[in-house]
């Protein structure tokens, strides 16, 4: 076959026509381009060598790569803040569709053992990632960060610690590295820690406000998406995935085949936590209570992995596929299932129950008549693990209708709805009535954004407008179990989402509601009711992590921060007022430090 | 009077200046005389209450040749600025000591504190070259640094030089498991015991370093070098102002060894326990608590004692020197307020165990701080708990009435537990008497 030639020009034009391209033509015109990366960590033993490599790795080609890497969305420096020294960025090669080095040699699975290549690699991961989350297959859009600004710094080798970090301040991801100069571990090179912080960097960009939240559950969603990312990504590895089905091979179906799995990943992930997560089976109980985010997190990655190994199972059973193909039919299923609700999500404070709703009903939207009854199993799981109860069940299986029109006191037309934040607002105040937003509240559009979602077929669902509002309650802590906090103000933040499809029909309403009037009616009044709870669910919350001594401002100068005072929140006055907010996580292991409290973040002196 | 053993808590600010005179305990000649001891004499704050404590203690002294004083036992708990701040040839001139004890991690020459020694070395260094730097910092960092001073320098200099020298003696570095004729304090009817630091400082109190990382990252760290800095990198792409706030951002190793280094100093803190006609007295200098003893692993001291001195820590204390100006991590006690049992609210029960039913507690305390760096030291909470296991406490929502709202950083920090009972601290002692010491006596 003959080997296609572009000019820049040519590729350019292919370039702005790919969402219409599919990936095999993409990766035909060079729209997508193959890069080394070690798919899981680097290899120990020339044994390992062979294998150590993503041969699945495909990265996105933008016309205006360059060195670092530098991309459109990232910035790799390669800084050690305890050297002091910023190493040489790789240099893109135009001609070679490659990075090389500073000796102009190209960076790949024969030259690794250099900081540049190091650079490539934690670029490629993240370029990779960046394009999971926004695909149609996902999100269908492209995903904002949190902070000002549309590059996200990386730094590959930021420092000698056991450490690894998303922080929104400093628009950066920074990942540390272990020993000594031969035996160096680089957290950079490990795909599960890149992806686990590059989910929370994701998830703070389409939903910042979760970080503004003394939620534990808000908490623990931030640390399930990170493993969620690594868990999901990781199974796109067709190596991966047929180790985990190695005792099956030649086996055509059977639930033994795909029960192992379970068993199969948990060997194969043993101490890499961020993994090891999806298998467990804990329920909402084991966490009533509890305030350390990754291991409550674990109810959620573990019910979603349930799901997984439940799909798989069915599309061997009843669609007579074999282990193989199911389950990797199911790994590409579950990209939607479980990334397309984050768009579902009220802005605030999100709960384990808010998703797995979200879950179904994104499922209904792309599925309605459900006809394999993938909901009932899904209900099925979260149930069991505690994160839905038998009465949800009853509410989803009742026939209803899947799309139902908003009741709104003023029409607008969904695409000058959808046309600016400002036209999203007026639509918004002419409806407060319905929306059940209180008069008084002077309300944000935090969000306003148009999705284009794909089914796993690549059929299209219908556009998706998204508009996500917030105001902020007043609230006084008139109280001595507010701690040092006491008498002083903060605020709850209250609003919701709303999700529209071009005829107006909502796709999904969720909402956090506010402890003031909002109207008459049932409705209203049983809305105020929700938010008098809420109101006092948040205060007991915020009491809970005072006297835990989970709240702590960090301790730090120009020259960098001393890590240990970073407690799992921080503080801070805004306006007068405090908002209390979720600090980047130290330590790539679980929360063994959460045990000791308040102290942990104490200097001795 | 004549027969009550006095503690004397100078108000030095953040700091320990604390005088003990055990009665009728020490044998000259035919008679029995009483045994006069300075544990620590430092600060944070600037020297004028350290003269003004050192004038009060030569009043308190007998006379010894020279027209001088005489003191029997100066202890020296720990290096850090807070402590040693005071000790000088002129604030010291008048006063002739018998002994100086310091703690066996001071000793330069000491084998086992070998890489304790080398980490606050380095962090020295790093602490120093981040001092030049004349950046902003926050109150607490502030402190960090000032732990590093070079003025820490001239008062180790005076404690193993001047003041020997100027006594006619050498120092003694101790440690846990001296005998009573090592430690040389011959006593009638009471006795000082060193229950801390172990001897063996980088096991216990370090902990193992298998893969030699923590020097090893030292030779490259630049916080360590004391090379003139380099210029700043080179940037391609990104701002100047991003990368200003990337570093801010960024962990510090320079910090991270400071830190290190400075809980390692207070969990080398010099832990005396002083028994008297069945008193039984605890000395805690800074020496700070964590959940377990761990093998192998940077220890709390409390933890440690608790593991290797048990027997001599776990009977109910008749007085205790509040560790670390009341900071949460140096009484051991749970935190968390939730109830549970750990081992250090088994520790806290065992040395101050509440007194059951209506009876009244029998112990005693004192606190010598001051709000001003640290948030959190004191921690209220704490000294509100301490308030409930010992008899000499004060209720200073009542005592000083509209004055304690004036305490630094009332609302946030005292004003939930003005109102429980404490123990008394030199911060407000002051405020309500005017006079510059709290005294606690223990009758026999």
């Amino acid at each position: 076959m003959a080997t296609l030639t572009f000019t820049a020009a040519e590729r350019r034009a292919a370039y702005a026509a790919r969402r219409f391209l599919g990936s095999t033509l993409e990766e035909k015109l060079k729209l997508r381009i193959p890069f080394d990366v070690y798919f899981q960590d680097p290899p120990t033993t020339p044994e390992e060598a062979a294998q150590a490599f993503d041969t699945d790795c495909l990265v996105p080609w933008e016309p205006g790569l360059g060195d670092g890497p530098t991309s459109a969305r990232f910035a790799v420096v390669d800084y050690d803040g305890h050297t002091e020294k910023m190493e040489a960025p790789a240099r893109w090669d135009d001609a070679t569709d490659s990075f090389v080095g500073p000796d102009g040699k190209r960076l790949d699975r024969h030259n690794t053992n250099n900081p540049q290549f190091r650079q490539v690699n934690v670029w490629a991961i993240v370029q990779r990632a960046l394009e999971f989350f926004e695909t149609g297959f996902a999100l269908g859009r492209r995903v904002p960060w949190a902070f000002e600004g549309n590059r996200l710094i990386v730094v590959p080798q930021a420092g000698p610690a056991e450490n690894a970090y998303y922080d929104r301040q400093s628009k950066s991801l920074q990942f540390y590295y272990l020993g000594l100069d031969d035996k160096r571990f680089y957290t950079s090179t490990s795909t599960d820690i890149v992806n686990h912080e590059f989910g929370h960097a994701v998830l703070d960009g389409i939903q910042p406000y979760f970080m503004e939240s003394v939620v534990p559950q808000t908490a623990a969603f931030h640390e399930f998406m990170g493993d969620l990312t690594a868990i999901l990504i990781a199974l796109r590895n067709t190596d991966f995935r047929q180790r985990l089905l190695v005792e099956t091979r030649g086996a055509l179906r059977g639930d033994t085949t795909l029960s192992k799995i379970a068993e199969r990943f948990g060997e194969e992930v043993e101490g890499k936590p961020y993994l090891r997560s999806a298998v467990n089976k804990m329920t909402m109980k084991d966490v009533v209570h509890d305030q350390r985010p990754h291991f409550m997190s674990q109810v959620l990655t573990g019910a979603m992995f349930d799901i997984i190994i439940r799909l798989s199972e069915y599309y061997v059973k009843k669609r007579g596929r074999s282990a193989a193909e199911s389950f990797w039919n199911t790994i590409q299923r579950m990209q939607g299932i479980a990334i397309q609700p984050l768009d579902f999500l009220a802005p605030i404070d999100v709960t384990f129950r808010d998703y797995a709703l979200a879950v179904l009903r994104s499922d209904e939207i792309a599925s309605p008549t459900d006809p394999d009854g993938y909901r009932g199993m899904m209900l099925d799981v979260f149930i069991k693990r505690g994160i839905l109860q038998d009465t949800d069940r009853q509410a989803f299986l009742e026939p209803h209708h899947v799309f139902e029109r908003l009741p709104l006191d003023v029409f607008h037309d969904v695409s000058s709805i959808a046309s600016s934040r400002a036209d999203a607002y007026r639509f918004l105040d002419d409806n407060r009535r319905n929306l059940l937003i209180p008069r008084n509240a002077d309300i944000v559009v935090s969000d306003l954004c148009t999705a284009h979602k794909l089914t796993r077929q690549a059929r299209r669902l219908p556009r998706q407008v998204i508009v996500r509002y917030l105001w902020r309650e007043d609230v006084v802590l008139d109280d001595v179990r507010f701690g040092q906090f006491a008498g002083q103000l903060t605020s709850m933040l209250c609003g919701g989402t709303l999700a529209l499809d071009e005829n107006g029909e909502v796709l999904a309403s969720t909402r956090k509601p506010g402890s003031e009037p909002v109207g008459e009616g049932e409705a209203a009044v049983d809305e105020q009711q929700r938010g008098v709870q809420r109101r006092t669910a948040f205060l007991d919350d915020l009491a809970r992590r005072i006297s835990a001594g989970r709240i702590a401002p960090p301790i730090g100068s120009a020259k960098g921060l001393l890590a240990k005072t970073l407690a799992p929140l921080t503080s801070r006055v805004v306006d007068g007022a405090i908002r209390f907010e979720l600090a980047p996580h130290f330590g790539i292991h679980d929360d063994k430090d959460e045990e000791l409290g308040g102290r942990s973040w104490q200097i001795s002196s | 009077m004549a027969d009550k053993l006095l503690v004397r808590a100078y108000n030095v600010e953040v700091g320990d200046c604390f005088y003990c005179r055990i009665p009728k305990a020490k044998k000259v000649g035919p008679h029995l005389e009483d045994f006069h001891m300075l544990v620590d004499c430092g600060s944070l704050a600037a020297g004028t209450h350290l003269k003004a404590a050192v004038e009060n203690v030569e009043t308190l002294l007998p006379a010894a040749a020279g027209g001088k004083r005489h003191l029997d036992l100066l202890v020296v708990t720990h290096e850090h600025k807070d402590h040693i701040a005071g000790f000088d040839a002129q604030a010291f001139q008048n006063i002739t000591i018998d002994r100086i004890w310091m703690n066996t991690a001071m000793d330069p020459a000491h084998p086992q504190a070998g890489r304790t020694l080398e980490l606050r070395r380095l962090a020295t260094i790093a602490m120093r070259n981040l001092a030049a730097l004349n950046l902003e910092l926050s109150p607490e960092l502030e402190s960090l640094v000032a732990l590093y001073g070079v003025a820490n320098d001239e008062a180790m200099d005076a404690l193993r030089n001047t003041l020997p020298t100027a006594s006619g003696i050498t120092p003694t570095y101790v440690h846990a498991g001296m005998t009573p004729a090592q430690l040389d304090v011959p006593l009638q009817g009471a006795s000082i015991s060193v229950i801390g630091p172990e001897h063996d400082i980088d096991r216990f109190y370090l902990g193992a370093d298998p893969d030699g990382t923590l020097f090893g990252l030292a030779a490259t760290g630049a916080a360590f070098s004391t090379r003139p800095p380099a210029p700043p990198p080179v940037l391609s792409n990104i701002s100047r102002l991003d990368f200003q706030r990337l570093q801010s951002r960024m962990m510090s190793s320079a910090l991270a060894f400071a830190d290190l280094s400075g809980k390692v100093t207070n969990n080398t803190s010099i832990v005396l326990l002083i028994e008297w006609k069945g008193k039984r007295l605890l000395f805690v200098g800074d020496a700070e608590w964590d959940t377990k003893f761990k093998e192998g692993k940077a220890n709390g001291a409390w933890n440690v004692m608790w593991h290797e001195r048990k027997n001599r820590l776990n009977a109910p204390l008749d007085f205790l020197k509040i560790g670390h100006h009341g900071s949460e991590n140096a009484t051991p006690w749970n935190d968390q307020e939730d109830g549970q049992v750990t081992e250090p609210s088994t520790i806290l029960d065992a040395i101050l165990p509440r007194p059951a039913g209506g009876a009244t507690a029998k112990a005693k305390a004192v606190v010598s701080t001051k709000r001003k760096n640290y948030d959190t030291i004191p921690r209220s909470a704490l000294l509100a708990e301490i308030g409930t296991r010992i008899s000499n406490v004060r209720n200073y929502k009542t005592a000083l009435g509209a004055e304690a709202s004036h305490l630094p950083k009332f609302t946030e920090f005292e004003k939930p537990w003005i109102g429980s009972n404490q123990p008394l601290r030199t911060d407000c002692e002051l405020v309500l008497t005017g006079v510059p010491f709290v005294d606690v006596e223990v009758e026999a």
